[in-house]
């Protein structure tokens, strides 16, 4: 079993799993990295450029681990969107609540 | 004083032109349907919300608060800006429950999260708060223009005020949410270019990046360098308890929903994405937008440091950027910048107009009054509403004299007591209507007595910010956890209606087990090796 799974049916997608966590740990270090990252880099400090380039990394893995997994939920949401909006505009009515 | 040259007009008229024109280009998108005026028909592609997160929270007041925590703290005055960083979580969890559960707002949310007469009182409550809340904002960054133009022109500060925000009003009428994102990712690109340009040119007045290293050091300042230069553990003004708090709220609120007061024009933006995945990127990325800004501006703003060390009064070095931009740039250069000022001005309005007229259309108007409403009725009463915001946001505007303590204790209001209840409500099927309302109640009440009432009467001494935080947030749950407990969970069928179309995380197991029974979901086996 690979460490990252990136082929995802819409069921298996549907659960928080493990690529979840790691994108939830990382994305906040990526926003630190570029702040920091872009004001070194800003005053031209050396380190600015490295930890930049780190932050630009550590967005490019969130994409690749992340992306497939959002596209496999997307793609089955997407086709119950319809029925469920319908189902919303039903739901949350007032008026039902008191038939 | 500034004065206009025929360039500068040239610039500021284009502008005008070309974001009023957008509300006649999309006025025919607007008014097809409630979806169009208030969503864009829920299909947009996830840059165009980006640009609108960006824009929207680049405001008139944003380079103030930014200039004020840089100025005043240096490069560590950069957490204070952090708090966007919810997005970092948000965009890959709550975001993505939220987009799923196809709410038009966070008052919708909450009835189909809750059920029965609590979820109805929440769906009520959250509404006229932002009703209220979105006037109030639309009222201090309207004044924070009246600020602007009274310091470039002036001119009395109502004339600001009043002006440009009516202005925008007229595409936020004419076209909705297909105005506000369309003007927001003209306003966006404008808004951009012309800090990163004026920051630039700032940088150079101070002497470049060397420059200001060096004077900074020759001024003994060389902390202000220092992203981590805090006043101690717990003492000074900036502590490291106070900057852990921060990071804790900031980060950790992303698995909630209105732990920031920015959730809440987020949550249109997020509906307004075609799918899931275009939901999930245009909040992270539209916030890391935020986050460079906020580099850039910072930057800028040590060299205004350089260039004017010694100003004292919190109101006068606020201004610091604009003053870099109204003092360095060349002549003709100017319109220009006051274009990119109301680029940013018109951008938070148009949002907040337009949000808060979604709350009382649709929440109130719509769901308690005339339920069988056409679409018609229903856009109409949408463009009654905006202008209902506009001419309240003028009365709160001018009663507004301090913009940074208004801001403080809104935030504080939005975020203290009700910051994990926000979470709790996404994360802990248990968590209840009852309890979700109990703790918004207690803490409109505890955060009065803590932060005004019993500091004023001296019966606690003056908190500082974290103290308040910790305080308020261990006081609410003293209430709401046993409200919680003490009344029935939400029905179960409920529950599994929501569970199945929202997918959210955390301790959802016995929900979970009743869809799988129900046959609503299968159920994932682990792979034996």
């Amino acid at each position: 079993m690979a460490l990252i799974k990136r082929k995802w049916n819409p069921v298996e997608a549907d659960e928080w799993t493990k690529e979840d966590w790691l994108v939830i740990i990382l994305s906040p270090i990526a926003y630190v990295l570029i702040m920091l990252g872009i004001a070194f880099s800003f005053l031209l400090f050396w380190t600015g450029f490295i930890i930049l380039g780190v932050g630009i990394i550590s967005i490019i893995i969130i994409h690749w681990v992340i992306d497939p997994k959002l596209q496999a939920i997307s793609s089955e949401y997407e086709l119950r969107q319809k029925e469920y909006i319908q189902e919303l505009e039903r739901s949350v009515r007032w008026e039902e609540h008191h038939e | 004083m500034v004065t206009f040259t025929a360039l500068d007009w040239i610039w500021l008229s284009l502008f005008l032109i070309l974001m009023v024109g957008c509300g006649v280009l999309f006025y025919r998108l607007g008014k097809r349907s409630e979806s169009d005026f208030f969503l864009a028909g829920r299909g947009l592609p996830w840059w165009l919300p980006a640009s609108s997160v960006y824009a929207t929270h680049t405001a008139t007041d944003t380079p103030m608060w930014v200039t004020g925590v840089i100025y005043r703290y240096g490069l560590s005055g950069l957490w204070y800006t952090f708090f966007s960083a919810w997005c970092a979580i948000s965009a890959f969890v709550s975001t993505r429950i939220f987009r799923r559960s196809v709410a038009y707002t966070q008052a919708e949310w909450n009835t189909v999260r809750f059920g029965g007469l609590g979820a109805e009182m929440l769906r009520g409550w959250i509404a006229g708060w932002q009703v209220f809340m979105n006037m109030f904002i639309l009222g201090w960054v309207g004044m924070a223009m009246g600020k602007i133009c009274y310091f470039a022109f002036g001119w009395p500060t109502w004339i600001g005020l009043i002006t440009f925000s009516s202005i925008c009003a007229i595409y936020v009428l004419s076209a909705g949410y297909w105005g506000v994102v369309m003007a927001d990712f003209q306003q966006g690109i404008i808004a951009f270019s012309v800090i990163l340009i004026v920051s630039i040119w700032g940088v150079i007045a101070a002497g470049g990046p060397s420059g200001i290293v060096e004077k900074l050091a020759s001024m003994g300042e060389s902390w202000r360098l220092d992203p981590f230069a805090f006043s101690g553990w717990f003492e000074g003004d900036f502590p490291v308890i106070w900057f852990i708090t921060m990071l804790f709220i900031a980060v950790l609120g992303g698995f909630g929903m209105g732990t920031s007061i920015d959730w809440y024009p987020e949550a249109q933006r997020i509906q307004s994405n075609k799918t899931v995945r275009d939901a999930s990127y245009s909040i992270w990325w539209g916030s890391l937008l935020v986050i460079i800004r906020n580099s850039v501006w910072a930057i800028a703003i040590l060299g205004f440091y350089v260039l004017y060390p010694n100003i004292e009064q919190t109101s006068d070095y606020e201004l610091g950027w604009f003053r870099i931009g109204f003092e360095y740039l060349p002549h003709g250069m100017v319109g220009f910048f006051f274009a990119a000022i109301l680029a940013i001005h018109l951008s938070t309005i148009s949002t907040h107009l337009n949000l808060g007229a979604v709350y009382a259309t649709r929440d109130l108007f719509k769901h308690y009054f005339r339920p069988q409403a056409s679409e018609k009725q229903i856009i109409w009463f949408g463009r009654v509403a905006t202008l209902i915001l506009l001419l309240g946001s003028f009365f709160y505007g001018l009663m507004m004299e301090e913009i940074t303590s208004w801001l403080i204790f809104a935030l504080w209001l939005m975020a203290a007591g009700i910051w994990l209840p926000n979470i709790l409500q996404v994360v802990w099927w248990r968590f209840n209507a009852w309890g979700y309302l109990s703790s918004w109640i207690a803490n409109l009440g505890l955060s009065w007595l803590v932060v005004w009432i019993l500091p004023e009467f001296g019966i606690i001494p003056e908190l500082l910010d974290y103290q308040q935080f910790w305080l308020l947030m261990v006081l609410g749950a003293l209430i709401y956890i046993p409200v919680t407990l003490l009344t029935e969970p939400e029905n179960m069928e409920h529950l599994v209606k929501y569970y199945v179309m929202s997918r959210p995380i955390g301790w959802w197991k016995p929900v979970k087990k009743e869809a799988i029974r129900l046959g609503l979901l299968q159920a994932i086996k682990p792979v034996k090796h």
